[in-house]
């Protein structure tokens, strides 16, 4: 099915339409008139009384042609002008950026969405979960606040409010999102799009069939839940999707997993006043990071009174008559006999163990397009898929899940496909990321150990920093902040840095565009300080 | 009185003696700093790490209304430290605005501040290689160096080069009455007992309108009295974004105002008069507090500079030194807030004394690079930048030869708590040439000083626009929005952000 026409388009389309209806069945004095004008005659109604001038020797058949002509003519060219050129599968960080890029530099795009614009990103991920964060501080600094002289006593907090709040941005978020695209003259398609079996890659959406000579994937991904097989019960837990879903704080949660995702949720339900465990499966959380941060994490996470359960698993979920789950948890600690205990009275239980990327409904395997084991979308740097004219950007790619990085990789892909920059792609090294804990992490580049496999122990040189904020002099509550630069070869190059402590996580962006750069620690001593912040210790370190 | 001539003259008797040894003996330190600020310590501590002689002499004249206090100097006694906390606890004021708290009742800090900087103090000087004397010293030859205590006891000192770091000190205007009998500084605010109630605070310099943020911030009836530009040689569009916010923040402001006299009234207030320059008017109020903020001049003239040749601009009164910090008499170096043209900043006292102190005793060629200083302004608002401003830039290169990118943006714990971001603004200068090197970033928004270093640190390694652009940004942060900016000013288009 062709694509809707712009409005000059339909106008010339209908008008046409309108002067053939005429010719055809008009008032007779109408349709002499036209008939004259086709035959290159003055109109017999505006010559009337005046003898009509020479006659042409009368051709109705000529005539006939012409019109049919003029008429093919127009609507052959305005169905081309509006035949897509790039049809985006999926509305996220991803595909909403690829397809502006793409419409920036001309091209004809639609995208396809079956739920709300924005994605994973708007909706149930990095930005709810800011606000989240957000309040979680709040409620830290409310602890301090006697210590910098302010009196609050009886401070409550209403999950409510700012569960409608955040749900009233977000919805705000996903107007101008859609606003965005129809300024774009993007064309949005609602429904669920796949693959058909068509010799050219054919997207079906609602029972029509769309296509273009470039198709993106931009699905992205979703939390994964173990299944019920594995952990009887499973089920009855949530994830980070109804996590954003949960009308009312939680009195008692149990987070699973050791990610990112993990970390923050229980961060910020613990910080807000649930009773949080968190159960991880070997003895400290984000373990692919630099080992100062997997360890000072865990221990943070204690100190703001997560319970960690270390070396732990869940057996088995059940619901108790009160609506409430326990959950049996097999504690096995290395060269200790395996525990089993019962954690009662559990009003939330969410599983953060990972996401799926969103390719099994697309039909894939119809265009040829190869997927993983896990199902992620295999592309090169590029972010060709294996099928030509079928690109895949963000989660559903499976590598860096992260807002930006779709972001980035979709205009790239734009800029190489219509804006004639037949190189563009994305440097996929030194993405600096932000986890959200208490206090946040900030982290780019190699870990120490990634540092010392890529350039050997001897050409590697740590630098390390431990020491409390300025904010936390005068408070009670202590929190420190560690910091660490780990540096290659002679030159001593900026290969990574990881730091946790306040601040860090606005911290990080212009040591991220430096590193990029290929800052030294001697580019970094080289840098005056700014007095007094957390980030001059980065540029002060011995 | 009686008695100085008489000491003074007992004393230049002594030094001439030591003198005539000091030719024959080698001086009794290596390095002698006079004040033990930020600079003087850096300078120090690192003469003393190459295992050289130093001492330091650091002495606190009070100020007018009395406040004195130890070493440390103005940064972590009158300065950026306790003026952080200020700022922090101000922050958390308006934190409950947020929360929705009505009621907020602010005590001064004012105490843990200074007792728990004690504990920041100890590390200043670790090893006993550096040798501390609180007393105050001045030349008597130029490798001499008379030292006074409080009680007045006289020490001698000799070395073989001396830094002068002894900084600078608030202004009171001179031709105001009642301004030094009634008025307070920066160097009193930070000890006052008791809350300052309604103040007003004179000038617009970013110490006068970071101390007006923190009193408007911890809910204090606050005036800023400024006779002309806020923040001046800073750029001037973002100086009117910092005070446009305080502003709605609740700061008072009196524009084009110049005080002519300050009394006492019977309630114990004071009365402050001063002429409206754009109405011609004289105007009168009463309030709590009247803080100075009309600049900060160097004490030289104790340090009898004259009788060692050390020069200084007569104007300011401070010490001219070049590139190498060496002032006109060779051996004799100054750091910080005391010499001419430099940044009045910390950390430039303390990276500038610290490679002085390398060039004199390790060896070290490497001197102090003054381009490129970051620095935050912690107004309610922050304010951090890096680099030329725009109207430095344009002055340098020519309206044509630059590009100002820009955006209006506005911080996720703006939006949801529904605070007004009118004023969450950054601009970056670039050259407009090919490569678009980066001339100057500015930044005002939340948390701007931590935003702002890791920028200043690409911008000294020389970032161009294109690089900028490379790096990945950080999701939801305010910091990315600095690797977003795309729209320039030139093309006139609406610089607001929308989504991501």
């Amino acid at each position: 099915m062709s694509p809707p026409l712009l409005p000059s388009q339909l106008f010339l389309c209908y008008f046409t339409l309108f002067v053939v209806t005429l010719f055809f069945w008009g008032p007779d004095k109408v349709r002499r008139g036209l008939w004259d004008m086709l035959m290159y005659r003055s109109p017999a109604w505006s010559s009337q009384g005046v003898p009509a001038g020479p006659k042409k020797p009368p051709s109705e058949l000529l005539g006939l042609q012409i019109t049919l002509l003029c008429l093919g003519a127009v609507l052959s060219r305005a169905m081309a002008a509006a035949a897509y050129e790039l049809l985006v599968l999926g509305g996220g960080s991803g595909g909403l950026a690829g397809a502006r890029r793409a419409a920036e530099l001309g091209a004809r795009v639609a995208l396809v969405e079956p739920h709300r614009l924005g994605g994973t990103c708007v909706n149930v991920g990095c930005v709810p979960k800011k606000v989240m964060w957000n309040a979680a501080v709040h409620a830290e600094f409310i602890h301090d606040h006697p210590d910098y002289g302010f009196e609050t006593s009886g401070v409550r907090f209403n999950w409510r409010t700012i569960k409608e709040k955040r749900d009233a941005y977000v919805r705000r978020l996903n107007e101008i999102y859609e606003n965005n695209l129809n300024k774009a003259r993007i064309d949005i398609i609602h429904g669920y799009g796949k693959f058909t079996a068509d010799p050219e890659p054919t997207i079906e959406v609602n029972g029509k069939k769309y296509t273009a000579p470039h198709i993106l994937i931009a699905t992205g991904g979703f939390p994964s839940v173990p299944p019920d097989s594995e952990v009887p019960g499973a089920s009855l837990g949530i994830t980070s999707d109804g996590f954003f879903e949960l009308e009312e704080l939680p009195r008692r949660s149990v987070i699973v997993g050791a990610g990112y995702i993990a970390v923050e949720i229980a961060g910020i339900l613990s910080t807000l006043g649930s009773k949080s465990s968190l159960l991880i499966r070997r003895d400290k959380v984000l373990r692919t990071f630099d080992s100062l941060i997997s360890t000072n994490c865990t221990q943070e996470l204690e100190n703001t009174g997560v319970e960690v359960w270390k070396h732990s698993r869940v057996q088995a979920v059940t619901k108790s008559p009160s609506g409430l789950l326990e959950v049996t948890v097999m504690s096995s600690a290395p060269g200790h006999k395996p525990t089993m205990e019962v954690i009662r009275d559990v009003d939330c239980l969410l599983w953060a163990v990972g996401r799926e990327p969103n390719s099994k409904d697309l039909c894939l395997d119809r265009v040829g397009v190869e997927v993983d084991a896990r199902g992620h979308v295999v592309v090169d740097k590029f972010q060709n898929t294996s099928r030509k004219g079928v690109y895949a950007v963000g989660d559903v790619c499976g590598r860096a899940l992260l807002t930006p990085v779709a972001i980035a990789a979709g205009r790239k892909l734009a800029i190489r496909l219509f804006g004639g920059q037949r190189d563009a792609h994305l440097d996929y090294s030194n993405i600096p990321t932000v986890v959200f804990s208490h206090p946040p992490i900030g982290t780019v580049g190699l870990t120490e150990d990634e540092a010392i496999f890529a350039h050997g122990k001897d050409n590697v040189k740590i630098y390390t920093t431990s020491f409390t904020p300025l904010y936390h002099a005068v408070t009670q509550r202590k929190v420190k902040c560690v910091m660490k630069l780990v540096c290659a070869g002679k030159e001593e190059k900026v290969v990574g840095l990881h730091m946790q402590g306040l601040g860090c996580d606005e911290m990080l962006q212009g040591f991220a565009v430096a590193i990029k750069m290929g800052a030294t620690k001697a580019d970094f001593d080289n840098t005056v300080a700014i007095h007094p912040t957390s980030a001059e210790e980065l540029v002060t370190m011995r | 009185s009686a008695a100085s001539p008489g000491a003074w003259r007992g004393a230049a008797a002594r030094c001439r003696t030591r003198r005539g040894c000091a030719v024959q003996r080698k001086p009794e330190y290596d390095l002698l700093v006079i004040g033990g600020g930020s600079g003087g310590l850096a300078c120090a501590k690192e003469a003393a790490q190459f295992g050289r002689k130093v001492a330091v002499l650091d002495y606190v004249e009070p100020s007018p209304p009395g406040t004195k206090w130890g070493l440390g100097g103005t940064c972590v006694n009158v300065g950026c430290i306790p003026k952080k906390l200020m700022h922090q606890a101000a922050l958390l004021g308006s934190a409950l605005k947020d929360a929705q708290i009505l009621s907020l009742s602010a005590l001064f800090l004012f105490h843990s501040c200074s007792s728990s900087l004690n504990v920041r103090l100890c590390c200043f000087l670790p090893n006993r290689k550096v040798k501390y004397f609180n007393v105050k010293g001045s030349f008597s030859d130029p490798h001499t160096i008379r030292g006074l205590t409080k009680g007045g006891k006289e020490t001698i000192l000799t070395a073989e080069k001396i830094v002068i770091a002894t900084g600078g000190r608030p202004k009171y205007p001179i031709h105001v009455a009642g301004a030094l009998e009634y008025g307070i500084t920066s160097d009193d605010l930070f000890w006052l007992k008791e809350s300052p109630g309604k103040t007003l605070v004179v000038g617009a310099s970013y110490i006068s309108l970071e101390c007006a943020g923190f009193l408007t911030g911890i809910g204090l009836d606050t005036t800023v009295m400024m006779r002309s530009i806020p923040l001046r040689g800073f750029d001037q569009q973002m100086a009117s974004l910092v005070t446009e916010y305080m502003e709605s923040y609740g700061t008072k402001f009196l524009k084009k105002c110049i005080p002519t006299k300050v009394e006492k009234l019977e309630s114990n207030r004071l009365q402050v008069t001063w002429k409206n320059t754009d109405s011609g008017t004289e105007e009168t109020d009463s309030f709590d507090t009247v803080m100075w903020a009309v600049g900060r001049a160097p004490d030289t003239k104790a340090l009898n500079l004259e009788t060692v040749g050390v020069k200084t601009n007569s104007e300011t009164g401070k010490i001219i030194v070049d590139a190498r910090e060496a002032t006109s008499v060779p051996h004799i170096y100054a750091v910080g807030d005391i010499t001419e043209g430099r940044p009045e900043l910390t950390p430039t006292a303390i990276a500038a004394g610290k490679l002085l102190a390398q060039r004199l005793f390790g060896q070290s060629s490497e001197l102090m690079d003054y381009d490129n200083v970051p620095t935050t302004v912690f107004t309610p608002l922050e304010y951090g930048c890096v680099g030329l401003s725009e109207e430095k830039a344009v002055q340098c290169y020519g309206s044509d030869n630059i590009e100002v990118y820009h955006a209006y943006y506005k911080p996720l714990e703006f939006t949801v708590a529904e605070r007004d971001a009118t004023q969450c603004y950054m601009k970056m200068v670039c050259l407009r040439e090919r490569e678009q090197r980066i001339l100057g970033l500015h930044f005002i928004g939340p948390n701007a000083g931590e935003v702002i270093q890791g920028f200043a640190l690409g911008i000294k390694c020389g970032a161009t626009y294109p690089q900028l652009m490379k790096t990945i940004g950080i999701h939801p942060t305010c910091a990315e929005e600095i690797t977003k900016l795309h729209i320039t000013k030139r093309s006139g288009l609406d610089a607001t952000v929308t989504g991501c």
